[in-house]
């Protein structure tokens, strides 16, 4: 596999990913949602420029619009159901990794969650919009369990019993 | 866009109209000779990502998936229709926290990986087969089905258990590439933007090695950093492997190997499997008229906070119009044959294979997908290959290595039970 990034143009066909880590902290009632997304296809998506430090994520002039158009973009192309109900995103925290083109945007999420967990419904299009060949990897971590899946623009949406 | 066959098969009857007299092989039968040599050969690609494929809900490896679609690069009909022999599919987790409880997911996800590739092949039991020793590519070539064997890319699963290794082994792995994009508790990464932590291969993945040699468990060194490498050569008692690396006197990136490693690599006997990744295969090209379009564009944009989702929808139309206007000059089998002429000339014809990368990222124009790979041979036969030389190039020389790896094992058991 390529490195986890994205190469610079729509064209070249690269290898374009994204990961998502979800899971369910039953002694804390608590379930957590954390976003690896590449910088350069954040930028991309929401102000059209993959180099652009228009909203400067994570760094001290971050622009006010930051969260908001990042949740506006993430909340019409993912969300998380739990038990049938859908997780209201607030961005708990944020951070940058890597250098370059593989700067990751981590965009991580908290939910109280009573138990029991009954069931998870997933959607993961993120950059789907952006690019034909995006695959969205979501690895879920729940009642003592790990599985892992692949969503993509064919199927976006992905629904676990527990 | 067009397979780079249809291309060849075009000109090849247009030569073939303008000299009908000439002597010389025209393309059309050049291309023909190929194929044939294709199908004769067996063709072995060592570095697929298609489980993570598999864990697509619905998705059916049985099935044609159209690649310009979907993105998906292997199937087992778009396997028979490149004559894609055999195929190692690697299950690759993703680096994450290096603790009990990650390693213990790792394992979980690896595990549930390599499952989905077994029960893919059960699935598939009339066209493919599970492999796990050399000879069952040949095996399954004759009774006319296609070869899958397991590798694990990334050994973040083996976590700190070494006992983890041979159950990975009795699962049906045959390599693990050490390490992937980040450092892990094995080895350092080429491409770990905190730079290196173990000076090359740790103390734990040393005794990674000698367990994985005791095995017959291929060491793969792609995505490790120069240092992996070197310590590899020097650590490992049989011949080690690169799965998907290419040629760094070629095209300059950290990922390829550069001269020196390709002479230790024919010394050490293993083998250097040339992938199918652009970035890998030549620098990119400038692509002047695309950003002075997208410049120009930019400029006329309002301010995005202020843009309704019609307006932003529009925008979004506009520049992947540009950007299918003023496409990027594509990475081309030529780029690959470079490498491999580059690798037979530094190493030698017995130490370069094929190890695509299908569904990771790998795919150029004219090697697309699966369906694709015979254009390797066309290109290759072009430049002046002979058939055993191709043979090497497509499975001999893993084959060669793999087939070492088990005899070192068998030594080392052996030694150690007498």
């Amino acid at each position: 596999m390529g490195l986890l990034g994205p190469a610079i143009t729509a064209i070249a066909h690269p290898l374009r990913l994204s990961l998502c880590e979800i899971e369910y902290l039953s002694d804390k009632q608590m379930l957590t949602i954390n976003l690896k997304l590449f910088l350069t296809d954040v930028n991309e998506a929401i102000v059209f420029d993959p180099y652009s430090n228009e909203l400067a994520f994570c760094q001290p002039q971050e622009s006010a619009q930051a969260n908001p158009m990042l949740l506006d973009y993430l909340n019409r192309f993912f969300y998380v159901k739990v038990n049938g109900q859908l997780v209201d995103l607030q961005i708990k925290h944020k951070k940058l990794s890597g250098e370059g083109d593989n700067t990751a945007l981590w965009v991580y999420f908290e939910h109280q969650q009573r138990p029991p967990l009954a069931s998870l419904e997933i959607k993961n299009a993120v950059f789907t919009d952006l690019f034909f060949d995006q695959n969205n990897i979501v690895y879920v971590h729940a009642r003592g369990e790990s599985k892992s899946l692949m969503l993509n623009k064919k199927t976006a949406v992905h629904q676990l019993a527990f | 866009m067009f397979s780079l066959l249809f291309v060849l098969l075009l000109f090849g009857c247009t030569a073939k109209q303008t000299a009908p007299e000439a002597e010389e092989e025209t393309e059309e039968e050049l291309t023909q000779r190929a194929l044939a040599i294709h199908k004769r050969v067996l063709t072995l690609d060592t570095h697929a990502d298609t489980p993570l494929r598999m864990i697509e809900p619905g998705f059916d490896m049985a099935e044609r998936h159209d690649p310009r679609e979907t993105g998906s690069k292997v199937d087992y009909p778009r396997m028979i229709e490149g004559g894609l022999d055999a195929i190692f599919f690697a299950a690759f987790v993703a680096q994450d926290i290096r603790d009990d409880d990650g390693n213990t997911r790792a394992k979980a996800l690896c595990l549930q990986m390599i499952d989905s590739i077994v029960t893919s092949t059960e699935k598939n039991s009339d066209i493919v087969g599970l492999a796990v020793n050399p000879d069952d590519a040949y095996t399954l070539e004759k009774a006319g089905k296609r070869a899958i064997y397991i590798g694990i890319e990334n050994g973040y699963p083996i976590g700190q258990d070494i006992s983890n290794v041979a159950e990975y082994f009795d699962k049906g792995v045959r390599y693990i590439t050490l390490v992937h994009s980040a450092n892990n508790d094995l080895a350092d990464s080429a491409t770990d933007p905190d730079g290196p932590e173990h000076g090359g291969i740790s103390t734990f993945g040393e005794e990674v090695v000698k367990e994985m040699n005791r095995l017959g468990i291929m060491v793969d060194v792609s995505h490790g950093n120069d240092s992996v490498f070197y310590d590899a050569i020097a650590l490992s008692k049989a011949p080690i492997i690169a799965s998907h690396s290419n040629a760094r006197a070629v095209t300059n990136h950290e990922r390829n190997m550069t001269d020196e490693m390709l002479k230790l690599m024919a010394e050490n006997g293993g083998v250097v499997q040339l992938t199918m990744l652009a970035d890998y295969l030549r620098e990119a090209p400038p692509n002047p008229q695309r950003d002075s379009a997208v410049a120009e564009l930019r400029a006329t944009m309002t301010a995005i906070s202020e843009m309704t989702d019609e307006e932003r929808a529009a925008l979004r139309q506009s520049f992947q119009e540009l950007n299918e206007k003023y496409p990027n000059p594509p990475a081309m089998v030529e780029h690959v044959a470079d490498h491999i002429d580059h690798i037979a000339k530094i190493a030698g014809i017995d130490h370069v294979g094929i190890g695509c990368d299908f569904d990771g990222g790998g795919g150029i124009e004219g090697v697309f997908d699966a369906s694709e790979v015979m254009n390797i041979t066309v290109e290759l036969v072009k430049r002046g290959y002979t058939e055993e030389e191709i043979e090497k190039i497509w499975g001999g020389n893993l084959i060669r290595v793999f087939k070492e790896v088990q005899a070192v094992a068998e030594q080392i058991q052996s030694g150690a039970s007498s």
